[in-house]
């Protein structure tokens, strides 16, 4: 007997591991048609875990204060052994953590897999969204560069557009009337304390709905026996039949987490500048607004639209009406059918709200 | 059988390989959390001959450390300020001519030697010169 048996075999006798091991691992039955987009929710919980391992390390040597930030950031670039590795993967992570996200809520919506009895994973999912952009905007100023000083000073304009409240909430989010180093003190505190803390309890919250409702089964491919769920009584949707996560669905995530890291390490590596603009290596300088500051890649679409209408309410309100419909799409969307090919219409409002989406981020990208 | 040594090849391929994944991922974490070169301090300091009065002692840092200079009648001495007990900082007692150490009760003599208490070791001696009105440490 092998010294790791002996040391399962021990803890197995006192916590029942092997009853665990079969009931969330060998015996937690997936859909047989299951496909690799499934695996993205386990990507995004590495990301995240990887954002706060790298998170925690740049504290270390990051200085949340006006007059060092942007020092301290340089001397964990040049200085610190591996800090430029640390600073990169966070930076690069957060990027990549968005593009994750949305690739997650797109093969979401192309299976149709927010609707009943999914409602709820659907509306976390995208709270998630919206929390990652706020933990990426709120990190965003913290090396107090130029970037992300003007980018921070435009992004938290955007609300004074709200009427009545838009003044009062703009300084309000400043902490004064121009972004300043009360700025950076509440966005630290914010990026750090508060949203990592929201996150994690909604992506608890998030997993806990998956385990009470089971696992979708996707539209395509071999279709398990019709199992439409009924809203008469809660009924966990098994897969009888179905192919076991580990070591199956298992040997997908590591996959599907390995083709991860190649291109986080492919950017981290050879295309670190991918993410920087040269105004991100300038300190903020508040008498200097550097030209065509622009938001990072996923704010562009916002960033454009506020552009085209020259009434800065109704661009804000545009905006607010797109993204409700999206967190509301599963009570709006009652069809049972989950065939995108079945459901021309809702393809086809997808495939154009995805082009406008990325016309507008292109569009935002050369203005 | 052949099916078992397979795997078993394959699994300690697997082993092989996350292994090393965590040693490259530990590496830059341990040099990223490890004492910067550079950052030690000052390894040579220098003061002017009047900073250092008779019967007085001078505290400053010295190679990340702290660091004593004490003009008595056996002379002047640069000690490490640090206690050989259990490292608390060392107080200069001017009207004894004396180190205490708070933490524990250790007394020092000026030049740096053990007279009461738990130090197992008299405080370390910094190489000085004296020349030109200027005290050189290190």
């Amino acid at each position: 007997m092998t010294l790791f048996k002996r040391l399962y075999d021990w803890i197995d006798l006192r916590i029942g591991a092997s009853e665990i091991v079969k009931k969330e691992l060998t015996g937690y039955l997936l859909p047989r048609n299951i496909n690799e987009w499934y695996s993205l929710g386990s990507v995004l919980l590495v990301i995240f875990a990887l954002q706060v391992a790298t998170g925690m390390l740049l504290m270390i040597y990051y200085i949340p204060d006006a007059d060092k930030a942007f020092k301290s950031v340089t001397f964990i670039m040049n200085e610190v052994p591996f800090g430029w590795l640390i600073r990169l993967c966070h930076a690069v992570g957060s990027n990549l953590m968005i593009a994750v996200l949305l690739l997650h809520m797109l093969s979401t919506l192309i299976m149709n897999s927010y609707k009943s009895p999914r409602e709820l994973n659907w509306v976390t999912g995208f709270i998630l969204l919206t929390l990652a952009q706020g933990i990426s905007l709120t990190g965003y100023l913290a090396p107090w560069s130029q970037l992300s000083f003007w980018a921070t000073t435009v992004a938290t304009n955007s609300a004074s557009a709200i009427p009545v409240v838009g003044p009062y909430l703009v300084e309000f989010l400043r902490g004064g009337k121009l972004v300043g180093p009360a700025t950076l003190g509440r966005f630290f505190a914010v990026h750090v304390a508060v949203l990592p803390v929201v996150i994690a309890a909604f992506i608890g919250f998030h997993l806990f709905l998956l385990k009470r409702t089971g696992v979708s089964t996707p539209p395509f491919g071999s279709i398990e026996t019709d199992k439409r769920w009924k809203p008469e009584s809660y009924s966990y949707q098994h897969h009888p039949g179905g192919i076991p996560f580990f070591p199956n669905y298992a040997l997908q995530d590591a996959t599907s987490i390995t083709i991860y890291f190649a291109i986080f390490f492919a950017v981290v590596y050879f295309a670190p500048n991918l993410i920087f603009t040269p105004d991100a290596f300038v300190p903020a300088n508040a008498f200097k607004t550097p030209p065509h500051i622009k938001p990072e890649w996923y704010f562009l679409a916002n960033y454009q639209t506020l552009k085209i209408f020259p009434n800065e309410l109704i661009g804000l309100t545009i905006q607010a009406v797109a993204m409700t419909l999206l967190a509301l799409l599963p009570f709006l969307d009652r069809s049972p059918e989950r065939h995108p090919l079945k459901r021309p219409l809702f393809l086809a409002g997808t495939i154009a709200g995805i082009l406008v989406w990325l016309g507008l981020t292109i569009w935002g990208h050369y203005s | 059988m052949e099916n078992e040594g397979r795997r078993k090849f394959l699994g300690a391929c697997v082993a092989g390989v996350a292994t090393c994944a965590a040693a490259a991922a530990a590496y830059p974490v341990y040099r990223y959390l490890s004492p910067i070169k550079g950052e030690q301090g000052a390894q040579k300091v220098v003061f002017a001959v009047a900073e250092v009065p008779d019967g007085e002692a001078k505290f400053f840092e010295y190679a990340g450390s702290s660091a004593v200079l004490v003009n008595s009648k056996a002379g002047l001495v640069a000690l490490s300020a640090v206690c050989t007990h259990l490292g608390c900082i060392v107080q200069w007692e001017k009207d004894k001519q004396d180190f205490i150490c708070p933490c524990h009760g250790g007394h020092y003599a000026a030049d740096g030697t053990v007279t009461v208490g738990p130090p197992p070791k008299p405080l370390p001696k910094l190489p000085v010169v004296v020349a030109e009105g200027k005290i050189t440490v290190g």
